[in-house]
């Protein structure tokens, strides 16, 4: 909000000077009605000093003319401050809603993996969108409206008590009953609001998991369960609204009828006082001209608080985002000067949450330059090594050194600049293949793209596509297999050359010919790059320096693969498992 | 079709047809219809009567002597304000009911249509796509029409009563203050149109930051990996300062057009306050009737501004109406033949044998033929070409092959996914065709490569495969695969919530739960498309030794990298661009020194090229 009140006290100066010009147009008439027209005499009421400055009601009565020019450039100047006020309010609500936006985007960014775990991602986007234009939304229209009506409020009050003051006071009658009216009414259909909009991501979830799921439904012939399960959400939105609909049609009809009453109020109050001689024509026209201006932002009331309302949830909420404490680094942080990528584990312990222990004390070194492989069934801590090396989780015990410092020590992001990952399931941004490769180094040439490509087996893959290099990924571009996404990734992150290589079962989607074009290529590298590899397939694991096997969080064998296979437990069974098959290639006539 | 028309495409031709078509439509609520336009227009002669109440009052002025005087007028008013009021109540009742009750049948209908369509209709359209013609097309377009309706009934009305009023009550000044009413109708017009197209680019800015968001979610860790903050952030700043700029020029496109209305009301005041003046002035019009004008010249701003805003929207709203239309006008291209469909309405009133099925045909399947089939995507990219094969009940037939060879195609051609574009599918000798589009699907299995799951339990998941299995069948199903061990090791156990998509389990895990779910199904044809790949190899041995428990009996299609699960198949067809180029046992293929020859011996030099070789 800050840097942003200079510009709202402008939306508002603006709207106070509109307000001002609006209470004296209906004078100006008023007053002509009165003098010129009725032929009143002067009494010292306030219009009468209106018709004085007119040039007196002889001059106006000649020139009728006159009068009629002036309420329309009155109003054409209440216009320049109307649009002024338009103009402020935006600049500041647009203004507001951007910065906001950019924060929560980028605090987002730098929020602990651990937040995002236990977050959904559709609650945080509608945070930051729906939520912002909620706010957005109060504050362009809402929080003017309300500075518009205190102000018409201010300023009517003192001009209706001068024109006439029982006038005055039978024109609020009523006014304090509709407010209190409005009050209740909101208080009744918040939880409805929310109750609707709840409805209504039902049945987007309902039909997002249909579509999703489309070839489990139909191999299933479930299509009428589907149906019969979209049925429930579908009716109780459109119950819930009618629910809803109905309290704001009672709403609508009791405040209008209430504002008409207290219209009709003034209209006859005034019409006996004039009967009686106590109230002029001019001075009914300009209370019930005054009443409209008036009484339309009371109305707007209901609509008013509610909005006033969902935009303080929407504040909470985004609050709630943002004041989540960021990744941290230490005060001091130590910038080794050369880089080696000698890793060094010992005794750590980790836990996702409240879960059970995932890592239950690891030990293990990997000399620079030196492959390890690791292996171990599934849920077994293998990713969760690769996740705390990057930093993206904060161990509890234990310690990890990266050439012999303390990776709490050092800047995360200097520390996840020195892995290049190619993840389990690797992402891809929305943008064209080429970028997706290069944005591991800024500034890469297209001859170093290339070269990654054809390293990861995915260049023939890419001159294949139509634009090329150039092509769309995503919904607008190409969906590329699981395989070739992995290659990508492989690609992305063969072309940034950091000291440490990690790949998380990275070679899973690729089928047995291209994964041996890609190890081969690998290979020839060996010894260049620290690498840390997880696999399924021991063909994978082979060539390794060493190998440590996981089970349940912890080591349960280490060594060289030839001294794995040699020794009784894990590594041995899976072993045997595909020796079986190459016993029977051997001897394939037996069977 | 209307596929390539853009989200946020805007029509400038007023499309007649579509909108009959769409008013069709609501002449189903014919109850809510007529109260809807009564209503507007009881409420837009109300509105009209006010201000002559006024002026009644103010003339009879001379004669009041005391507050009975004005028991008629306040009579009158006080029967128009609840005329008003009652009037408010049910077209909001009514116009709000029908958008309702349109767009929730809509959604329904467009959502039954969906569960029909082919998979082909779904090829090409993002799921993304599809929410929003079920979301936001069917509430844009019920709501124009309940509310647009409305609207215009009610404007039109009030602007021709007042007109009426203005010229019986004095001709020459009522056309003076007519006069504005052109230049009103066509600045409303070209301004409303101007803040459409510009709400439409911020709309479309707004899903791109959407987008965006989502994306930066998705991608955390990698864009963590690769430190991609800052740049990140420049990248949506660009997207945020765009949607800024288009949200002003929102704002100020209707900062300028309220004070040109309003300015054009005046002028219509002023001239009734100088004309109407100067009547007055020589008793030709009464002061009340000045009154009146003065209130009415400021009163025709808000119907007009109505009418031009509606027609404006619904211009807006062409492309979402052609969307929905389109949706429930495309007829299923898979679905029940007429034969077929009679013979289902039969099957009532007869009393079941057994082994026949709903549609009349034998119940069991005991072989599926492919007789010179052929297969092309629309895009007119073959895929089969004469492709022959027969499998009988009981037999396993493994696919294996290069990708984009045509392996899922076969198995989505088997499963009825598609139709072949030429030849044809014989289920137990007779045309696919020829039977019950749910009787066959309702007896298919397929476990795939990324397997889906509903949210929900783990157990509801697995129980999607035959919906009134008991909890011990379902247990059963789980430790066939053995599944079992690891969904009693989580947190609830069966109850464990699998989280949106399933995405509280592993790959791994979920390809398990995928499988049980199609071993509870217990179907006549079981496929598996690359089902095991996420399964880590002890697990995938144990399946294995209980693979061919589960594939006795049944016809079984098995697509698989991993040569472990091929090797048993009865019979293994390595196929190659959409042909079978090698048919017969693992054995037999292995000895022939073939094309499966080389893809197996390359798959186990793979796994075994190592520094050490065993023996």
């Amino acid at each position: 909000m800050r840097g942003f009140r200079g510009t709202y006290a402008w939306a508002i100066a603006a709207l106070f000077v509109f307000t001002a010009i609006n209470y004296v147009t209906p004078l100006v008439a008023s007053a002509t009605i009165d003098f010129a027209l009725s032929g009143e005499p002067d009494d010292g009421r306030l219009t009468s000093g209106v018709i004085a400055l007119m040039g007196g009601a002889e001059f106006v009565r000649e020139r009728l003319w006159f009068p009629a020019l002036l309420m329309v450039l009155l109003t054409l100047v209440a216009g320049v401050f109307a649009y002024l006020k338009g103009r402020f309010a935006a600049q500041a609500s647009d203004g507001i809603a951007r910065r906001l936006k950019d924060r929560l985007y980028d605090h987002l960014q730098r929020l602990p993996a651990k937040y995002h775990d236990r977050a959904e991602t559709g609650d945080l986007i509608q945070r930051c969108t729906s939520d912002v234009e909620t706010l957005r939304l109060a504050l362009s229209s809402q929080v003017v409206e309300v500075s518009n009506s205190l102000l018409l409020l201010l300023t009517a009050l003192p001009i209706m008590i001068l024109l006439d003051g029982r006038m005055a006071a039978i024109s609020f009658v009523l006014v304090v009953p509709i407010i209190l009216f409005g009050y209740i009414y909101v208080g009744r259909v918040k939880h409805l609001f929310k109750e609707v909009a709840e409805a209504e991501g039902q049945v987007t979830r309902v039909v997002q998991e249909n579509l999703t799921g489309l070839r489990v439904v139909r191999a299933f012939a479930r299509q009428d369960f589907e149906i019969s399960k979209f049925a429930a959400p579908n009716q109780l939105y459109r119950d819930r609204s009618l629910r809803l609909l109905r309290l704001m049609a009672w709403y609508w009809s009791v405040s209008d009828l209430v504002v008409l009453i207290q219209q009709g109020l003034v209209l006859f109050a005034g019409a006996y006082f004039i009967a009686t001689g106590s109230l002029t024509v001019g001075t009914l026209f300009a209370f019930l001209m005054f009443l409209n201006m008036l009484l339309w932002p009371v109305r707007q009331m209901g609509r008013t608080l509610t909005e006033l309302g969902k935009s303080e949830v929407a504040l909470t909420r985004m609050g709630e985002i943002l004041s989540e404490p960021k990744e941290s680094d230490p005060e001091v942080v130590v910038t080794p000067s050369a880089v080696e990528g000698g890793i060094s584990v010992k005794d750590l312990v980790f836990k996702y949450g409240e879960d059970e222990t995932e890592l239950k004390g690891i030990s293990f070194t990997v000399e620079p330059g030196e492959t390890l492989a690791i292996v171990g069934p599934s849920g077994s801590g293998k990713t969760t090594i690769m996740s705390l090396l990057l930093r993206l989780y904060d161990y509890e015990s234990g310690s990890i050194k990266f050439d012999g410092h303390e990776l709490t020590e050092l800047n995360r992001q200097w520390v996840r600049s020195q892995f290049s990952v190619v993840m389990q399931e690797p992402f891809l941004y929305s943008k064209t293949i080429g970028e997706n490769i290069r944005l591991s180094r800024d500034g890469a040439v297209d001859d170093d793209v290339t070269e990654a490509a054809r390293l990861a087996d995915i260049h023939e893959t890419i001159t294949t596509f139509g634009a090329g290099y150039s092509t769309q990924i995503g919904e607008r571009g190409v969906t590329l297999s699981g395989g070739q996404r992995q290659r990508v990734a492989l690609a992305r992150a063969l072309l940034q050359e950091t000291p440490v290589l990690l790949l998380d079962d990275a070679l899973s989607a690729v089928d047995a010919e291209t994964e041996a074009t890609i190890l081969e290529a690998l290979r020839s590298r060996h010894g260049r790059r620290t690498t840390l590899v997880i696999a399924h397939r021991l063909s994978t694991l082979a060539h390794a320096d060493k190998v440590i096997v996981l089970e349940g969080g912890r080591i349960i064998q280490e060594g060289t693969h030839a001294e794995l296979v040699e020794a009784e437990g894990l590594y041995r069974r899976l072993w045997k498992i595909q020796t079986a098959l190459e016993n029977e290639l051997s001897t394939p006539a037996e069977s | 079709m209307n596929d390539d028309v853009p989200e946020d495409a805007f029509s400038e031709k007023f499309d007649m047809g579509l909108w009959k078509k769409v008013f069709r439509i609501a002449l189903r609520y014919k109850q809510l219809l007529w109260p809807l336009a009564m209503s507007a227009v009881a409420i837009a002669a109300v509105d009209a009567s006010f201000a002559l109440v006024t002026r009644w009052t103010v003339d009879d002025l001379e004669e009041v002597t005391s507050m009975w005087d004005l028991a008629p007028h306040i009579a009158v008013y006080l029967g128009l304000a609840m005329a008003l009021s009652g009037g408010v109540l049910i077209f909001i009742r009514s116009a709000g009911g029908l958008a309702n009750h349109m767009s929730h049948d809509i959604r329904r209908d467009c959502f039954e249509r969906l569960q029909e369509l082919e998979f082909s209709y779904f090829d090409h359209r993002p799921i993304g796509w599809m929410i929003s013609r079920l979301t936001s097309d069917c509430d844009k377009l019920s709501r124009i029409i309940a509310w647009g309706t409305l609207d215009l009934v009610w404007a039109f009305c009030l602007v021709v009563m007042i007109s009426v009023i203005l010229v019986v009550l004095n001709p020459v000044l009522g056309l003076l203050v007519l006069a504005v009413v052109p230049p009103l109708v066509v600045i409303s017009a070209i301004f409303q149109k101007k803040l459409l197209l510009s709400s439409r680019d911020t709309r479309k800015f707004n899903s791109m930051i959407t987008a965006s968001f989502s994306e930066a979610l998705q991608g955390l860790r990698t864009s963590k990996a690769l430190v991609r903050e800052e740049e990140n952030l420049g990248e949506f700043q660009g997207l945020s300062s765009q949607m800024y700029g288009s949200s002003m020029r929102n704002a100020l496109q209707s900062a300028v057009y309220i004070p040109m209305v309003l300015t054009l009301g005046s002028v219509a005041a002023g001239v009734a306050l100088w004309r109407g003046g100067a009547d007055v002035m020589s008793e030709e019009m009464t002061l009340g009737t000045l009154v009146a004008f003065i209130f009415y010249a400021g009163q025709f701003f808000n119907p007009i501004n109505q009418i031009a805003q509606v027609l404006v929207q619904m211009q807006g709203a062409q492309a979402a109406g052609e969307r929905v239309l389109d949706l429930l006008a495309t007829e299923p291209g898979i679905c029940d033949s007429e034969a077929v469909i009679a013979k289902l309405a039969e099957w009532d009133r007869e009393d079941r044998p057994a082994n026949v099925a709903p549609d009349g045909g034998r119940r069991e399947i005991e072989s599926i033929e492919f007789r010179g089939v052929d297969f092309s995507y629309q895009s007119g990219e073959v895929v089969l070409k004469d492709f022959h094969l027969k499998v009988q009940s009981g037999e396993t037939i493994a696919l294996v092959g290069a990708s984009g060879g045509g392996k899922s195609t076969i198995v989505n051609l088997a499963a009825r996914f598609y139709e072949p574009t030429g030849g044809a599918i014989l289920v137990n000798g007779e045309d696919l065709r020829e039977r019950s589009l749910e009787w066959y699907q309702s007896n298919l299995g397929i476990v795939l490569q990324s397997p889906h799951l509903f949210s929900g339990s783990v157990r509801e998941n697995i129980r999607y495969g035959r919906l009134e299995a008991s909890d011990d069948e379902v247990r059963e199903a789980a430790r066939r695969v053995n599944a079992d061990g690891f969904i009693a090791a989580l947190e609830e156990g069966y109850d464990t919530d699998v989280g949106e998509g399933g995405n509280r389990l592993s790959t791994g895990q979920k390809q398990l739960v995928s499988f049980a779910r199609t071993v509870l199904a217990n179907p006549a044809i079981f496929v598996m498309d690359e089902a095991t790949s996420s399964i880590d190899t002890e697990t995938e041995q144990l399946i294995q030794r209980g693979l061919e428990e589960i594939f006795r009996g049944r016809i079984s299609f098995v697509i698989a990298h991993r040569l472990s699960t091929i090797r048993t198949a009865d019979r293994i067809l390595v196929i190659e661009k959409g042909r079978i180029i090698e048919s017969g046992r693992h054995e037999e293929l292995l000895a022939g020194k073939g094309h499966y020859h080389a893809l197996y011996t390359q798959q186990l030099k793979q796994e075994f090229s190592g520094p050490i070789r065993l023996k």
